[in-house]
């Protein structure tokens, strides 16, 4: 099959032509995502809290803003950074900032969302009570409402991570030399095993993202223990399933329903 | 100290929670508000703070006009305490910083005196025990007791209270009522809504009677309860009375 030979390509896969050269593999795409979504948390968080303003002329450029974003495929982005970034900022600007400035704009747009949702799932009576003990709005947002919402949407920031990070693969089009790119440019020299090539990369996404999707899930389960109201994250359907509504009358409840968590339905599952 | 002058506010067409209302409370009263759901009581209370905006009308609370610009948002509604039906704690925070927290925000406390104060309370509703437990943790009379606490800290003028009580346990009921009964013997200004018609006559100045966005009856509470003039307050007052 030719996937064990593949392994002694082990370091470009990894690491690009590090240390003689600059790095690359998979370790930039990991560097890519990292750097996207810490760059463009705080811009993100912004955008979504300012999304919630009641003034037209802060709430409609975020919203213009996430929306044309949202409605554009990541691959234009990364393009459209690469051609004209160098005209806006009038200077060279190296491929990988330029990869990494359009995730930038591109992970904000999603993150906004998360904010936005964050922010709302958070029961209004919060807000009422922070304020009417006199707190200000800005004040009781730091203090009492995205310390919750930020628990909620931690998930969100983790599933949106794994995401991101399979999406850094496209800036391989500008020729940043991440994890396809390497893949690409072995399976070129050896196309008799450009299968094997393939595969290996594709273990190479799938170890970095399971990992990450099992942490979130741990995490997950971690930071919903006060919150009795809601299902366990590992709840299964019977659990939050509705029951029936044609009730006949007469049939007696069904002894295991009567001590389980009362069924009602959630939007969120 | 809180003063309604031809207060009016509308959802939409169909929902006018009120009209016109005309109404005094003067310091150190006791006003019960009681009425069917929809009367508009809720609303009453919440636009005292502005939680609501009204649309016409002007109210006055402890000499601040609520419609002016110019008024002090926070500064009115740190001297206002609310304790809402479903208690409202922040259940990331424990007993204690949910009551630390305004008084250090807002007021300016170190931790060690808002801390000592929080202390203080605590003790006056009886949970000091509780203090590091988390809101999930007790019960929904303790909850309850524990917003009391926390709208007290802020050393308020004036204390409202939207349906204290109906989200509890009947059991847990009257220990809420309790403490509720001492502010008013301490002489608090406050405003009420509540199903509790004997706690009302016992601890009202005067009962307030709406329905559909108007206040149909004001009065003593035993005037009202015994006496209804009102047909339709005769109606609801021998609906409340039949169940208990």
């Amino acid at each position: 099959m030719g996937l064990l030979e593949q392994f002694s390509h082990w370091n470009f896969y990894l690491l690009g032509t590090y240390p003689k050269g600059e790095i690359g593999g998979l370790a930039l795409n990991i560097i890519l995502a990292a750097l996207a979504l810490s760059l463009s948390f705080i811009f993100g968080v912004m955008l979504g809290y300012s999304r919630l303003s009641c003034r037209m002329y802060i709430k409609y450029p975020c919203v213009a803003y996430i929306e044309i974003i949202r409605a554009t495929p990541l691959i234009l982005l990364i393009f459209w950074f690469y051609f004209f970034l160098p005209y806006l900022v009038g200077g060279n600007i190296s491929i990988f900032w330029s990869a990494v400035i359009s995730l930038c704009v591109y992970a904000a747009a999603y993150q906004a969302e998360i904010v936005r949702a964050g922010i709302l799932a958070i029961p209004r009576g919060q807000l009422e009570a922070a304020l009417s003990t006199g707190m200000s709005r800005l004040q009781a947002m730091k203090s009492v409402i995205l310390p919750q919402a930020f628990k909620i949407m931690i998930p969100s920031f983790m599933s949106f991570f794994v995401s991101l990070f399979k999406d850094t693969s496209v800036t391989y089009i500008i020729g940043v030399i991440e994890l396809t790119q390497t893949g690409i440019i072995i399976s070129q020299r050896q196309p008799d095993k450009m299968l094997s090539a393939y595969l290996s990369m594709a273990i190479g996404y799938f170890v970095i993202c399971y990992t990450l999707s099992h942490v979130a899930r741990r995490l997950e389960k971690k930071i919903g223990i006060y919150d009795l109201e809601s299902y366990r994250p590992d709840a299964c359907r019977d659990e939050y399933m509705l029951l029936p509504t044609h009730k006949t009358g007469d049939e007696e409840e069904h002894p295991s329903r009567i001590c389980s968590p009362k069924p009602e339905f959630r939007k969120d599952l | 100290m809180i003063k309604f002058i031809n207060v009016y506010k509308a959802f939409n067409d169909q929902c006018i929670p009120l009209k016109n209302i005309n109404l005094e409370i003067s310091k150190g009263e006791v006003v019960v508000v009681c009425g069917p759901s929809g009367a508009g009581k809720s609303t009453l209370l919440r636009v005292i703070n502005k939680l609501e905006p009204i649309d016409d009308g002007e109210i006055i609370v402890d000499g601040m006009h609520l419609s002016d610009p110019k008024t002090n948002l926070t500064k009115l509604r740190a001297e206002i305490g609310v304790v809402f039906q479903h208690f409202n704690l922040y259940p990331h925070k424990t007993v204690l910083k949910n009551i630390t927290l305004a008084p250090r925000k807002v007021r300016g406390l170190s931790r060690k005196q808002a801390r000592e104060k929080a202390v203080q309370l605590l003790e006056r509703v009886g949970l000091a025990h509780k203090r590091d437990a988390f809101p999930i943790q007790l019960s929904g009379g303790e909850q309850q007791r524990v917003a009391i606490a926390r709208s007290l800290a802020m050393e308020p003028k004036i204390m409202l209270f939207d349906e204290p009580t109906s989200a509890l346990d009947p059991e847990l009921i009257s220990e809420v009522l309790e403490v509720m009964i001492s502010l008013v013997k301490e002489g608090m200004t406050m405003v009420i809504i509540t199903h509790e018609l004997a706690f009302a006559q016992k601890v009202a100045d005067r009962l307030i009677f709406m329905d559909n966005g108007e206040i149909l009856e004001v009065g003593k509470p035993a005037d009202i309860l015994v006496n209804p003039q009102h047909a339709r307050t005769r109606e609801f007052v021998s609906k409340i009375l039949h169940v208990h």
